[in-house]
């Protein structure tokens, strides 16, 4: 299926995943809608591959920095899917839309655009889907701190009462303050 | 006082040089309204009786799950997702915990699965019976609702005395299932995994809810009302649902025979015998009578899943903290609501580096532009209310 299209395949835990050059994204969509019978649009979305993290871990091995675009297309009769990808610079994330091959991709699109700040060239409607229309950041980016955790760091300190005597130990009358 | 000649004269000449013409009016449906099972906003340019341009505003209920759950452990994360549909929280966690799963490449004791797969059915049939509920009931008919919600309150009851929670079980472990709610001590050897007489009152429970579909039919397929309402209306052809994603007895009510159970392994859906209800136009009465034809399919599953049971251990031996290797996979299964998936990439650690959640209702309601397009704004109700979405599994 990826001499089809051209592209590299790969087979992960029951996952076909094949990457494909991002200038062939929809050629290579209409390919798989029409000659591979992939008919189903299921989902369109992209990774943030990066070391410059605000929240979670940082991916263990060296990373380039870049966007990976995932879709998964799939068939409805054996349940054959496929899920393509294609990496995208992160200094001008641009992509052609799939709007014209799989209509369901419209607010895939959208999603992906607002939450990673990925341009998609040709869809009809770029606004905001979930996100407000004056909010600023792309909240999915590994760079987008999660405001949460800056108020409280997690998992960090237990937020309950240290064992008696341990330093942590807030029942204890502290220096400053014995009356507390 | 004009004669009456002068004004047939009169209304003759006005009317041959202005045409009537109604103003457009943007109609706004929502963000509250009792039809939209969450918040919804439709915004509509109506043309007289005709909606037109339809635009759905979501995002009200978005609550970053995907963001989260980059800094949550795998455990944690089935807290959250069995939130994203919540009128069947427990089929949410079984495709993330399968997919950790397979990551892990872990076996998960027989005994489990079936458990599994019985919670899932039952999640299914109180979905489904929601919608038999709520469906009838914005097209005008109470009666249905009282039935319905009588017997899901008993399925309901089942699944709490299993998992200690009706909406949100946070039940499935990775590699197994928790010992059951009232167990007794999970130190001991020997635990009592499911509450004592659970598989007869899950049988009776079933055989109710086989009665009340029948019920149920006969007080809405009888409704010359809701025929007249729903037949021919809102008709979705296949090839439109699956280029826009819509899955689930949605995408069968169209007319295709596919079911994530007969053709994905995630729980072992290939041992039992059931059909997969299939409609025949596609409108919004068969988008109702597959959903309940699957009732009936589902608490076959549950018959045998109960006849067939193994026993055995709940849980396979895993870590005591859970780190999943390296790799990415996207498992999807079959929800009451369509097609719902998780492509999880990790990276070693012990919550993933991401997770895309793909959702069935997200789908299912981006085709309202396309199936609002032109249709008479009350059938605006019967259409969207057809497509059994939930706003938590839209928005996330």
């Amino acid at each position: 299926m990826a001499e089809a299209v051209g592209g590299v395949a790969e087979i992960t835990f029951d996952t076909v995943k094949i990457k494909v050059p991002a200038e062939r994204w929809v050629e290579i969509h209409r390919q798989a809608r029409d000659d591979l019978g992939l008919v189903f649009f299921s989902w369109l979305s992209a990774v943030d591959w990066t070391v410059d993290v605000a929240v979670g871990d940082p991916p263990s091995g060296e990373v380039v920095d870049h966007f990976e675009m995932l879709t998964t297309v799939a068939d409805l009769t054996e349940g054959k899917r496929v899920t393509f990808t294609a990496d995208l610079s992160k200094d001008d994330p641009v992509i052609a839309s799939l709007v014209e091959v799989y209509a369901g991709a419209n607010w895939h699109e959208r999603e992906a655009a607002e939450m990673f700040g990925i341009r998609f060239e040709g869809h009809p409607d770029l606004t905001h889907l979930y996100l407000v229309d004056s909010f600023i950041g792309n909240p999915l980016r590994k760079s987008y701190p999660l405001l949460s955790r800056e108020v409280k760091p997690w998992p960090g300190t237990v937020d309950v009462e240290g064992m008696p005597g341990s330093a942590a130990d807030p029942t204890e009358p502290s220096e400053e303050n014995p009356e507390a | 006082m004009i004669a009456d000649q002068d004004l047939v004269r009169h209304l003759s000449e006005t009317s041959v040089s202005v045409s009537l013409e109604t103003p457009d009016m943007t109609l706004n449906i929502g963000p509250q309204h009792p039809s939209t099972h969450g918040v919804l906003r439709l915004v509509a340019r109506v043309d007289g009786e005709r909606a037109y341009d339809v635009h759905p505003v979501i995002g009200y209920m978005h609550r970053g799950y995907e963001k989260l759950s980059e800094v949550r452990t795998y455990p944690q994360i089935t807290t959250l997702v069995n939130r994203i549909d919540w009128v069947s929280g427990y089929a949410n966690e079984v495709p993330f915990i399968v997919a950790a799963e397979k990551l892990m490449q872990l076996e998960v004791p027989e005994r489990a699965q079936y458990i599994r797969l019985i919670l899932t059915e039952m999640a299914r049939i109180s979905s489904h019976l929601v919608f038999m509920a709520s469906y009838p009931l914005e097209l005008g008919a109470a009666t249905p609702l009282f039935f319905a919600l009588r017997e899901r309150e008993r399925v309901l009851d089942l699944l709490e005395s299993v998992t200690g929670g009706r909406f949100h079980p946070n039940f499935n472990r990775i590699g197994g299932v928790k010992p059951a709610y009232g167990s007794g001590s999970q130190t001991r050897k020997v635990v009592q995994d499911l509450p004592a007489g659970f598989f007869s009152e899950t049988r009776d429970a079933v055989g109710h809810v086989l009665g009340v579909a029948d019920e149920i039919e006969s007080l809405v397929a009888g409704n010359e009302i809701i025929l007249a309402r729903t037949k021919g209306i809102g008709i979705l052809p296949v090839e439109v649902a699956a280029s826009y994603g819509v899955s689930g007895p949605n995408l069968r009510a169209s007319g295709v025979a596919f079911d994530l159970r007969k053709v994905e392994s995630y729980l072992p859906y290939d041992r039992f015998d059931f059909e997969i209800p299939v409609g025949e136009n596609g409108d919004s009465w068969d988008r109702w009578w597959v959903r309940l034809a699957e009732i009936r399919q589902s608490v076959r599953i549950i018959q045998q899943a109960i006849d067939g049971i193994p026993s055995g251990p709940l849980q396979a031996k895993v870590p005591k903290v859970i780190k999943v290797p390296k790799g990415e996979t996207y498992v999807r299964a079959e929800n009451p609501k369509g097609e719902m998936g998780y492509y999880l990439v990790s990276d070693g650690g012990q919550g993933p580096y991401r997770l895309k959640i793909r959702s069935a209702s997200f789908s299912n309601l981006s085709i309202l532009p396309w199936i609002l397009e032109g249709v008479l704004v009350p059938d605006i109700i019967a259409i969207m209310g057809s497509l059994d979405f939930v706003l938590g599994d839209v928005d996330r």
